[in-house]
């Protein structure tokens, strides 16, 4: 339930530092890249370029392992099933219409890599940005505050809804529920739990709505930002480096069109 | 700064036929610049509600009919939203209260709603987490902090925006005792700084804040001194707000040799890698003891109960219960012995009616004569007026004697209450304890964890747990004298 907060691992490199707007920029850029360099070898260096990327920001190589982990079955099924609908060149195996070739497995391979590349270059802004900091940088890109804010009291509710579950959920078995039986049973037997978690989450939406109004949400005066984003040098400097490597790809490839 | 004229209020009629009138009698009262008023009224007496109309929020944001005038630091707040100046509220769950990641953007959220420059904002929030005791935490999550500390970031984001009129709804509700004393602290510097508030209360120590005192006591309203209305004690205990020690039953009944539950060489951590929870604990509670578990928070209370009812296995050692280990048996199968109440019950309610939830336990245990489990239920918990309705549209005191008639229907031999009385007014102790003293008389082995010492001392037995040890095992007066209430809670 958690995971979108157990993403980010704390700490102070530059990385971390570094403004959320330009790290969003360095996945928009990232990503264009990974789609427009073709080939196997582009793809690779990206992968090992995140790599060091991450680990100069201090992120361990436990968690870097974690995010092969996560990626393992999506890059199984990308490289067994991606040959049969790209076949390129001669068959090696066949079964009916479906063949495996040379070309359908590097194109498999490549599309791995993409992924991968892909999965590595969103943790480098997931895993040193704090959510509270990636919605300011959202709402200072022109997301109205009201989503923004919505977005974070989302974030803020689900470990204590998730927890109220774990509470319905033990209070029940001691009741009597039943967690053995056939799926159907059991998936019926989740239901007065779900019922109790909604009935609190609304109860507590209720209280929530007060709390917020009584605190200013939807007052008159006009809001202020107490730790506005500010762009310092080096947070311009990765800016323009980016913006630099961003147009030489999309001129390369406007190139090879 | 209080004008409030002829003041009545009704929700709108409940599903299932249950009428709801006005909560109260026309209600008038005024409180002064500087002045301060206690609210006393059982749970359900409409308390939160009258805090919500002041505030401007009720009818505004809620259901419900509002009549008479409200006027607040001359405001008329039921014609239109006060400014945001003008008053500050005390939620009764201070953690809805808190949505922000931190607890310094918790305190500097309010004050940009007001527009402060940043400067201003940095000086003030600075400010309010000295005054609250909080600028360690600065940098916390507000849902990993305590009870008494979210109240206190509760009360400090409200604080920084220096409303002109303070409204706390039972500031001390929910709190184990060391949390009470930390709210309490932080309330009297409130009251030092010369603010006007009204706060609601079950509690006698917050209402001691007031000089005066308004009583609910539906469908009568009562105004008194509030030192003499706490002297007094009958008013209170009438009106279901307060239930003091000297009117409670004997909970005593029969012991027998075998062993209710027994645990040997327990030890348990939640996960491989993390410090253990309990370690080494060896106890045998014979059939029909009563024993209280105590210690402060985290020592591992609430762990020892979920090994009992086996939602938790050991780590090492053994869990009997009634002579079988817990190891070999399903929740399920234990519940048909161990009657076990949650925290916070009043959350794990779902039954489409009052009496279905009653129902569902001695259903799904497949227990003989349900009906008359019910019935007897409803009748000991005198919800025999509301058995038909969705228990989640009831109020807060009603919920929580459910989650007891549920409970009380299983009819198991042993009972495991973890704080049951967290919340509780008058009547509800009242209620519970009647239960209790009927459960004892029968034989039933009761195992109930508290933070209340008046009510440890009713027990045959105190068993101490201290970071996951025993520290005292014994009878009340040779226990509890040795516990530093401090260090307890």
């Amino acid at each position: 339930m958690s995971l979108v907060r157990d993403f980010y691992v704390p700490g102070h490199s530059w990385l971390h530092q570094l403004d959320p707007r330009v790290k969003l920029w360095g996945v928009t850029v990232g990503v264009l890249a990974a789609f427009a360099l073709p080939g196997w070898g582009p793809q690779v260096a990206l992968l090992l370029g995140m790599h060091l990327l991450l680990r100069s920001a201090g992120i361990s190589w436990g968690v870097l392992r974690a995010i092969w982990r996560q990626m393992a079955l999506l890059v199984i099924i990308i490289l067994l099933l991606q040959p049969f609908f790209s076949p390129d060149g001669a068959a090696i195996v066949a079964w009916g219409p479906l063949q495996w070739t040379w070309g359908g497995i590097h194109a498999a391979v490549v599309l791995a890599l993409r992924a991968l590349a892909i999965a590595f270059i969103s943790g480098g802004l997931l895993l040193t940005t704090s959510p509270p900091a990636l919605v300011r940088a959202l709402v200072r890109l022109g997301l109205p505050y009201h989503w923004g804010f919505t977005i974070s009291l989302t974030l803020r509710f689900l470990p204590t809804i998730h927890a109220l579950f774990l509470a319905v959920r033990d209070a029940q078995a001691a009741r009597g529920w039943v967690t053995e039986g056939h799926l159907w049973r059991r998936l019926r037997g989740y239901l007065p739990v779900l019922v109790a978690v909604v009935v609190n989450t609304l109860r507590m939406s209720d209280q929530l709505t007060l709390a917020l109004a009584a605190r200013g949400l939807g007052a008159d005066s006009r809001r202020t930002t107490w730790r506005d984003l500010r762009m310092r040098r080096l947070d311009w400097g990765v800016l323009a480096l980016l913006t630099l490597a961003g147009g030489v790809i999309v001129v390369g490839w406007w190139g090879r069109l | 700064m209080i004008h409030v004229e002829a003041l009545r209020f009704a929700y709108p009629a409940l599903a299932g036929g249950l009428s709801s009138g006005d909560l109260w009698p026309p209600l008038s009262f005024t409180v002064a610049a500087g002045e301060a008023l206690a609210v006393m009224g059982a749970s359900d007496s409409g308390k939160s509600t009258l805090c919500h109309i002041l505030a401007g929020l009720a009818p505004r944001y809620t259901d419900g009919e509002v009549g008479g005038r409200v006027r607040v630091a001359g405001h008329d707040v039921l014609g239109a939203r006060p400014p945001l100046r003008t008053v500050g509220v005390l939620f009764q769950d201070a953690a809805m209260q808190l949505f922000n990641a931190s607890v310094e953007t918790e305190v500097a959220w309010g004050l940009e709603a007001l527009g402060l420059v940043p400067d201003a904002i940095d000086a003030r929030v600075a400010e309010a987490l000295a005054r609250f005791g909080l600028r360690g935490l600065a940098k916390r999550s507000p849902g990993a902090l305590s009870g008494g500390q979210q109240k206190r970031l509760a009360l400090a984001s409200v604080w920084a925006m220096r409303p002109r009129v303070w409204l706390l709804d039972e500031p001390l509700g929910g709190l184990d005792p060391q949390g009470r004393r930390e709210v309490l602290a932080a309330l009297d510097t409130l009251r030092q700084g010369g603010t006007t508030l009204l706060l609601t209360t079950l509690r006698p120590q917050a209402a001691q804040m007031a000089p005066r005192a308004l009583l609910l006591h539906p469908p009568a309203t009562s105004h008194h001194a509030t030192a003499a209305l706490l002297d007094a004690e009958s008013a209170l205990v009438e009106a279901g707000v307060h239930y003091p020690p000297r009117f409670w039953p004997a909970l005593t009944g029969p012991t027998r040799e075998a062993p209710a539950v027994t645990l040997e060489g327990v030890a348990f951590r939640y996960a491989a890698g993390q410090s253990p929870v309990l370690h080494d604990i060896n106890l045998r509670i014979p059939q029909g003891q009563f024993v209280a578990l105590v210690g402060a928070n985290g020592a591992g209370k609430s762990t020892l109960a979920r090994l009992l009812n086996g939602l938790l296995r050991p780590e090492r050692g053994t869990v009997r219960v009634m002579g079988e280990p817990t190891a070999e048996q399903a929740v399920g199968a234990l519940a048909r012995r161990v009657g076990f109440l949650f925290q916070r019950p009043e959350q794990q309610i779902f039954g489409t009616t009052v009496r279905e939830e009653i129902a569902y336990g001695p259903r799904q245990l497949r227990l003989p004569e349900v009906e008359r489990r019910v019935a007897a239920a409803l009748e000991r918990f005198a919800l025999d007026a509301v058995a038909d309705v969705p228990p989640a549209v009831l109020g807060y005191g009603r919920r929580r004697a459910v989650t007891l008639a549920a409970l009380s229907a299983l009819d198991t031999p042993i009972l495991v209450l973890d704080e049951p009385t967290v919340g509780l007014d008058g009547r509800g102790w009242a209620q519970l304890l009647a239960w209790l003293r009927a459960r004892r008389a029968a034989g039933v082995t009761l195992i109930l964890i508290t933070h209340e010492m008046a009510l440890a001392a009713c027990a045959d037995r105190v068993v101490a747990l201290e970071a996951g040890r025993v520290v005292a095992d014994g009878p009340p007066d040779a226990v509890l004298p040795g516990i530093d209430a401090g260090a307890l809670a």
